[in-house]
């Protein structure tokens, strides 16, 4: 293809030079449209296009670089950085940058050759072959573009009266919503009346229910506190493993498995930061709560949330550890890994891993059979709730000989119940109200693109099966790799640039050693939603590249001129000076 | 958001664990060298035993070294002085059969090698590291350009030799003592402290009973009779007199453990050390290679910076730290001493593991040194003072003392080697990562540098690229057609490179481990029969034994064309982890035990083993299918004669403003000791480099003579267009700098590859007379005309640099002047560093922007001609087809350049080897032409210029106090002499 051999380049460049002046008027590699700017002045001078110098007009294309912005050699390599036209003469004219004029390719933007035209090497004119392959081509993708369009136009027609729809729908439920509200408002301040009529009375039993719950809870507060003893004890002797293992195992090893772990273990330190800082926040408020004695309940209740974080945290460090153990390498005999390992074999028989829990340890139920307080005042959110257990108090209370706390009682069940029942429906009419709305906002906040069209793919999925994964993607939703288990890629956080052809999905699962997952989808026009490639350009960041209507966007009239007449954008130098001609 | 967290809160008990797969990490990288992985000196037996010899020798006051050269054995013949060299300790009486065998041999090209060996060991040390690493048998001194002086009164023989007789060497037989003198003045003393050491081979003594250190074998100890061990008495005396130190002596003779690794020592110590004191010399350089400042640091004394020795151990070591003398990738055991007055080398000839303490002689406590400097008036009141300890093998020193850099750097070549011409293509850009995942991301990045206009030559494929890290594959699925992959590339002049390394995957389906398991090739335990088996990407790997000559050519043959499916022409390799990097070994190595060739032990040979790795890869790129094409390859490990072979970069740094400023001192200390052709990653290897520093590493980086971008597989992607404007902007004016001046560059890789001179050059070598740079390491020369001072801080835009001699310096790309000498302020904004062309030089370039280097050989020249005080310049431009052998055969072209009383000259140097090949390049290149001059310092603007008959115009313009003219289109090529004449 490529011929070598050393030009005898003066002589050349001097025949180039009476070539452009006596034979043809146009300099080489300028554009027929632009032939008045490359055209001397009455003295035979020429400016270089961004103004800054004058020279001779026979300076043009003497293959040395006079002007600043290159635009004296527009058909030579001297500057580089200026434009060489090529005619293509049967098919679409082009240009190229001057830097790749006799540089031993034969460049594809030139298929007429000449761009290579100092005799180093040969490129045929393949212009007609070519111009005939991409008039086939293009007519295809007319054809595609046509029909894509047309399904566009109907998306956009669907986007639109769908956004009417929910603008509607939104319009509507925003009206009554008020009046929602107010039956919500209104069911609750009878049901707090009824309620605080029913505290009144248990406030003045309160000190000897208390005493009975105190009786009754005691053993098993001691027995819950030894469990969370003993989970402290064993989660601490986990972080002290992969405390050690993270300072001194061999990075040399590069061992997968092990950075594996680490990288877990230092995922769940970072989260345990995170909610002490959350924790310290909130307990500002709360000074007072704190210093509040607390009931049996209470204590409890807090030494099996406590017991149940811990177990929980082991549970996560003993998977980050038995994975490690599964995938480690066994040759490396690295102390630290072997040293974590010991520590979960010793451990591992006392443990249930399914369960997250110590084998053989049960949950210690709370007896309910004492009447106590158990709820005092019934939370909105515990929709119901009160009603049970206001009869699971007074079936107990009078089972262990309590009952008399409520004979006699001023506050009616029914009264409580029939003000819950009332408050529930009006509450859950409320929130779904709410929800709908929420629900209805995001969606006509969605930015489905100026028509509108993009609405038609909310929820479409689809899939690219790759040898090993198989990727999806369900617009404006989540993004997925798919082999044995899901992993999120991300999920729908915006468009990219301004020209609705690139989204942002993020937020997607983290990698080992790397960042949350995120794809990038980029969208051409094609007859119907799929998704052509997927790749993996920096670790954990995919690039979707996927076909749809919703992309086939009209052509505008002067893109359309341009196809039609095969033109191609004239080059413009930088700093070039307006011409009249233009 | 508030609601948010409130549901995390309130549901916490109930919240379910996350799947452990799911769990990934913000870790900030705050991970690094893991320092206990690796031997300190006292971990090291025989370092320990020899450093323990030098602290009693300074702790016993009048220490007299116990050898002796017996006066009457001593013959000298033919340029060689041989002699019996005598321990008095060990050898009670003057024996007949004297131990230690010792020789000085005077060689032709002024340099002199001292050899230390035992006369009848019970099996021979290894003496094979010069076979491999010198380049021929080189010529001893003739008769007539030495003579001997004589024995003064005191037993000294003294011998004059050199060229010019300017060389001595004094011969002290008691204490034995040698003293290389040029033109009188001491310039490098052997065992001047009295430090010679020297173990001999031995056979294991059966454990006598004695006091047991009470931590051996309780079974043993206990069945020994305690009988002799009386508690009390004589014994005790003894005890007495060994002190701690004396004790260090004898430990861990016969097998030493690290970690959970044993090293066997079959044959025991045979370890040996001796001092070496670069005298009136402040400053010595090289044995890299090291993360530490050009200007070696002191490791003993009181106020030295490093408490341990450097250390030569060819060793993989994760993200190493800056400023530390640790063992790194590869080992040249060569150092140089420079000062105001003398410059003088030593290369110490041995691959086994090898410790090096530097000791800094302040000007009041020179000592024994008095008695030679009173004599001479001028010499500095300094030393330096170097300790070298080697595990194995014998003491094999070459003593190299000028007069002038220039001249060492012949010396030392003309033994092992200049650096090989390499291809063009090779000083231009490449561009790396692990990985590019496939054929598309392939075809993706190499459009973006289209795209974006920004120049490449090569792009690599790191290991992912094979079919399971089984070198010489393909990963069928990524790569399914890399012929053609390869063959776009080069359509537009581009190169390919793939990473082939020494382990290789046991795997009975895999065709190089099958052959090689046939053909037994493979490094054994230290049984001697069984293969090693060790780790390292593939899992379960073995090693070539590239000691075993047929394991070579069997190598070398799995390049051609036939065997390598999927390589073309234009196919090149990368050797990494050939240090070598074995993830189950001690120090992340194969063990020292391990069995070569010839029942040689590996612990004679590791520095040598990457480098005899790369020789066999450049023999098998260079032999296959008879291309008649130069080979590349580039090499993570290195020894001395490294340079024949191809580049080697420092290995896996790491994306941080100080590894950046590493990367100077690193490169020029590796140059200097011979290995020209090195780079250090752009971007840095692990880690995320942000924008800037990004941009200031390929500011830096195309200064280096090997020019490299690489990132590591967790790192983002980093293209030199990723960052956006301007930083891409940055980038491409960096790049494209560097190949306008590749000619510049090529000329000097020529040279390099003539003279054995370094590409990059510390300042010292340049002013050797100027002290305030004799410890410069932040700024540097390329060749004699260019220096370059990096910017390595973040936010900096002013750099203090400094202009040696007294001479003008010309801003690379405005022109603008500055007045040596002195340090000054600069203005280094985001877009430019520092960089000025030094007057009286001339620099040839290729200014027309191209998409890769090959795509600029037809291209025409610029010289830019800096003038100096007196209107003088000089430079050469050197040319060839830049990828055949033939310039072997003369077909180049040299043309030196001269300005001199207002004429520029320029004349073809004649090839030496004339033999020109039919329709050669030099004929055809010798038309290409300079289209322009531009000449820098006139003192007035340039009126007249003529060449010939013909009259020139040339355009001039102020800048600063004197003149920038540029000539349009002169009318001449570099392939005919011309003389133009300026006024």
């Amino acid at each position: 293809m490529r011929i070598t051999c050393i030009p005898i380049v003066i002589t050349l460049a001097l025949s180039l030079v009476q070539a452009n002046v006596t034979v043809d008027k146009l300099p080489r590699g300028v554009a027929p449209s632009r032939s008045k700017i490359y055209s001397p002045d009455t003295k035979g001078q020429w400016a270089c296009l961004d103004g800054s110098k004058t020279i001779p007009f026979t300076a043009i294309n003497d293959d040395y670089c006079d002007c600043p912005d290159g635009s004296d050699e527009p058909g030579t390599s001297a500057c580089g950085t200026g434009y060489f036209y090529c005619s293509n003469i049967g098919h679409t004219p082009a240009y190229i940058k001057t830097s790749r004029l006799n540089d031993g390719v034969c460049d594809p933007e030139c298929c007429d050759g000449s761009d290579e035209f100092d005799g180093q090497t040969r490129c045929s004119n393949i212009c007609e072959q070519v111009g005939t392959e991409s008039r086939k081509e293009r007519e295809k993708l007319e054809k595609t573009h046509k029909e894509g369009n047309r399904i566009r136009k109907e998306y956009a027609v669907f986007g639109q009266s769908s956004k009417k729809r929910l603008q509607e729908q939104l319009e509507k439920l925003q009206a009554v919503s008020s009046s929602v509200n107010q039956a919500a408002a209104d069911t609750k301040s009878t049901l707090d009346a009824a309620n605080a009529k029913l505290k009144e009375h248990l406030e003045s039993t309160k000190l000897e229910r208390e005493a009975a719950r105190e009786l009754q809870l005691a053993p098993l507060i001691e027995q819950q506190n030894q469990r969370l003893d003993h989970a402290t004890k064993i989660k601490s002797l986990f972080r002290t493993a992969l405390n050690d293992l993270k300072e001194n195992q061999n990075k040399n090893f590069h061992d997968m498995a092990v950075k594996a772990t680490i990288s877990g273990y230092d995922e769940y330190l970072e989260e345990l930061k995170k909610q002490e800082e959350e924790e310290n926040n909130s307990n500002k408020d709360s000074q007072e709560e704190k210093e509040k004695v607390r009931s049996a309940l209470e204590r409890m209740h807090t030494a099996q949330d406590a017991t149940y974080d811990a177990k929980k945290d082991i549970g996560l460090m003993f998977q980050l550890l038995k994975e490690m153990k599964e995938k480690y390498n066994t040759e490396y005999n690295d102390d630290a890994v072997l040293k974590a390992i010991k520590v979960l074999d010793e451990f591992a028989p006392t443990w249930e891993h399914s369960s997250n829990d110590f084998i053989g340890e049960e949950f210690i139920d709370i007896p309910d059979e004492d009447a106590g307080e158990k709820k005092e005042e019934a939370k909105p959110e515990d929709k119901g709730a009160f009603g049970e257990v206001y009869n699971r108090i007074q079936k107990g209370a009078s089972k262990v000989g309590l009952g008399f706390l409520f004979k006699g009682s001023q506050v009616s069940k029914s009264e409580v119940e029939i003000a819950q029942e009332a408050y529930n429906k009006a509450s859950e009419e409320e929130r779904k109200s709410e929800e709908e709305i929420q629900k209805l906002e995001k969606k006509v906040k969605t930015d489905y693109g100026p028509d509108e069209a993009f609405a038609k793919l909310v929820d479409q999925c689809v899939e690219f099966k790759e040898i090993e994964y198989t990727y999806s993607v369900c617009l404006f939703g989540e993004a997925k790799q798919k082999s044995h288990s899901d992993t999120s890629l991300g999920t729908f956080s915006s468009w990219v640039g301004d020209n609705y052809d690139t989204q942002l999905y993020t937020g997607g699962a983290r990698c080992w050693n790397g960042p949350e997952r995120s794809v990038k989808v980029m969208m051409t026009c094609g007859t119907e939603n799929k998704i052509l490639a997927v790749s993996e350009p920096s670790k954990c960041e995919y690039l979707y590249k996927m076909e749809t209507p919703a992309v086939c966007y009209d052509l505008s009239e002067n893109a359309k001129n341009d196809s039609n007449s095969n033109a191609p954008h004239v080059v413009v130098y930088p700093g070039e000076k307006k011409h009249d001609e233009l | 958001m508030e609601s948010a967290q409130g549901r995390i809160k309130s549901s916490k008990r109930r919240t379910i664990v996350r799947s452990v797969l799911g769990l990934g990490l913000a870790l900030a990288c705050v991970s690094a060298v893991k320092r206990e992985d690796f031997k300190t000196c006292s971990q090291s037996g025989f370092c320990a035993r020899n450093r323990a010899y030098a602290d009693i020798a300074k702790e016993t006051p009048q220490w007299v070294s116990p050898f002796q050269l017996n006066p009457s054995s001593l013959r000298l013949h033919k340029g060689v002085l041989t002699g019996d060299l005598i321990n008095v300790q060990e050898d009670k009486q003057p024996s007949d059969k004297p131990a230690l065998a010792f020789e000085l041999h005077l060689l032709d090209t002024d340099a002199a090698r001292v050899r230390i060996n035992e006369r009848n060991p019970i099996h021979p040390r290894y003496d094979g590291v010069q076979d491999t690493v010198l380049i021929k048998p080189y010529g001893h001194a003739t008769e007539e350009s030495y003579q001997k002086l004589g024995k003064d009164e005191n037993g000294i023989l003294t011998i004059q030799y050199g060229a010019q007789s300017q060389n001595t060497v004094r011969i002290s037989s008691a204490p034995f003592k040698i003293e290389f003198l040029v033109n009188g003045v001491p310039t490098v003393i052997l065992n001047d402290e009295g430090l010679l050491r020297f173990e001999r081979l031995r056979n294991k003594e059966e454990p006598k009973v004695e006091e047991e250190e009470g931590e051996k074998q309780g079974e043993e100890a206990s069945s020994d009779p305690l009988v002799e061990q009386k508690p009390g008495g004589n014994e005790i005396e003894i005890a007495i007199e060994k002190s701690d130190l004396e004790k260090k002596l004898e430990e861990n003779l016969w097998e030493e453990r690290f970690k959970e690794f044993t090293d066997s020592k079959p044959r025991g110590p045979e370890s040996f050390g001796m001092d070496i004191t670069f005298s009136g010399i402040n400053h010595v350089y090289g044995i890299p290679e090291h993360a530490s400042s050009l200007s070696l640091k002191a490791t003993r004394g009181p106020d030295a910076p490093y408490t341990e020795p450097y250390r030569l151990y060819n060793l993989d070591v994760f993200e190493y730290e800056g400023d530390n003398p640790m063992a790194l990738y590869g080992s040249v055991p060569f150092m140089l001493g420079h000062s105001k007055n003398s410059t003088a080398a030593v290369f110490w000839m041995n691959a086994a593991e090898t410790w090096i303490d530097v000791e800094k002689s302040p000007e009041d406590k020179t000592g024994g040194l008095l008695s030679w400097i009173k004599s001479k008036k001028a010499v500095q009141p300094a030393a330096t003072k170097t300790h070298w300890i080697s595990e194995a093998g014998v003491l094999d020193l070459f003593v190299f003392l000028g007069p002038t850099h220039r001249d060492i750097f012949r010396q030392y070549a003309s033994l092992v080697g200049t650096t090989a011409l390499p291809q063009a293509f090779s000083i231009a850009y490449h561009q790396c990562r692990w990985n590019y995942n496939n054929q598309q991301d392939v075809a993706e990045v190499d459009a973006g540098f289209d795209e974006h206009d920004i120049p490449y030559d090569v792009l690599w494929l790191d290991i992912e690229h094979t079919n399971g890290k089984r070198y010489f594959t393909w990963d069928e699925a990524k790569f399914p057609n890399p012929t053609e992959m390869q063959e776009s590339l080069s359509a537009k002049g581009r190169k390919m490179v793939t990473i082939i390394d020494p382990h290789i995957k046991k795997d009975g389906d895999y065709h190089v481990s099958k052959e090689g398991a046939e053909l037994d090739v493979y490094i054994k335990n230290k049984d001697g029969s069984s293969d090693f088996d060790g780790w390292c990407w593939p899992g379960s790997s073995q090693w070539i034994d590239f000691y075993n000559p047929k394991a070579r050519d069997w190598w070398a043959s799995q390049f051609s064309y036939d065997k390598y499916i999927g390589s073309t022409k234009s196919l090149f390799t990368w050797n990494d982890m050939n240090e070598p990097s074995v993830f189950s070994g001690p120090e992340i190595t194969i063990p020292k035990d391990v069995i070569h060739y010839g029942n040689v032990e590996h612990r004679n040979v590791h520095n040598l083993y990457g480098t005899m790795f790369h020789s066999a890869t450049a023999q098998g790129l260079t032999h296959r299918n008879e291309t008649n094409q130069r080979p590349f390859v580039l090499s993570r490990a290195f020894f001395a004669g490294t340079q024949r072979f191809g580049a080697i970069w420092t290995g896996d740094n790491v994306a941080s403003w100080e590894h950046l400023e590493l990367a100077s001192p690193m490169l020029l200390t590796i140059g200097l000791s011979g290995i020209p052709f090195s780079g250090a990653d752009v971007g840095g290897f692990f880690g995320n480099p942000d924008a800037e520093l990004l941009t200031r590493w390929y500011q830096a980086g195309i200064y280096y003579p090997f020019f490299r971008a690489h990132a590591h597989l967790d790192s983002k992607r980093r293209e030199p267009w990723l960052f956006g404007e301007p930083y891409t902007t940055q980038i491409r004016e960096a790049i494209r700098t560097r190949y306008t001046l590749l000619p510049f560059w090529y000329t000097l890789f020529q040279e390099a590859s003539v003279e054995g001179t370094p590409i990059i050059r510390p300042m010292f070598t340049v002013f050797p007379e100027d002290e305030a740079v004799f410890g410069m390491d932040d700024q540097y020369m390329v060749g004699d005309a260019i220096l370059v001072k990096p910017v390595v801080k973040s936010a900096v835009i002013r750099s203090n640099v400094y202009f040696a001699g007294k001479e003008k310096w010309f801003d690379i790309k405005d022109y603008s002047v500055e007045q040596g000498p002195g340090f000054k302020d600069i203005e280094s904004p985001a877009d430019k560093i520092p960089v000025y062309q030094r007057a009286g030089t001339i620099v040839p370039k290729r200014e027309r922007p191209r998409r890769s280097s090959k795509a600029m050989e037809n291209d025409p020249f610029t010289l830019v001609i800096a003038l100096d005080s007196v209107g003088e310049a000089s430079g050469r431009l050197y040319l060839d087809d830049g990828e055949s052998f033939n310039y072997e055969k003369g077909d180049f072209i040299l043309t030196e350049f001269k300005v001199s009383k207002g004429v520029l000259s320029s004349r073809k140097v004649k090839s030496t080897t004339a033999t020109s090949v039919e329709s050669s390049f030099a004929e055809k290149a010798g038309g290409l032409r300079i289209e322009r001059l531009v000449i820098l310092g006139a003192t007035v603007p340039l009126k007249k210029v003529t060449v010939g008959d013909r009259t020139l115009q040339a355009s001039c313009s102020q800048v600063g106090g004197s003149y920038v003219c540029t000539i349009k289109e002169p009318q001449v090529t570099i392939g005919k002499d011309f003389d133009l004449s300026f006024a």
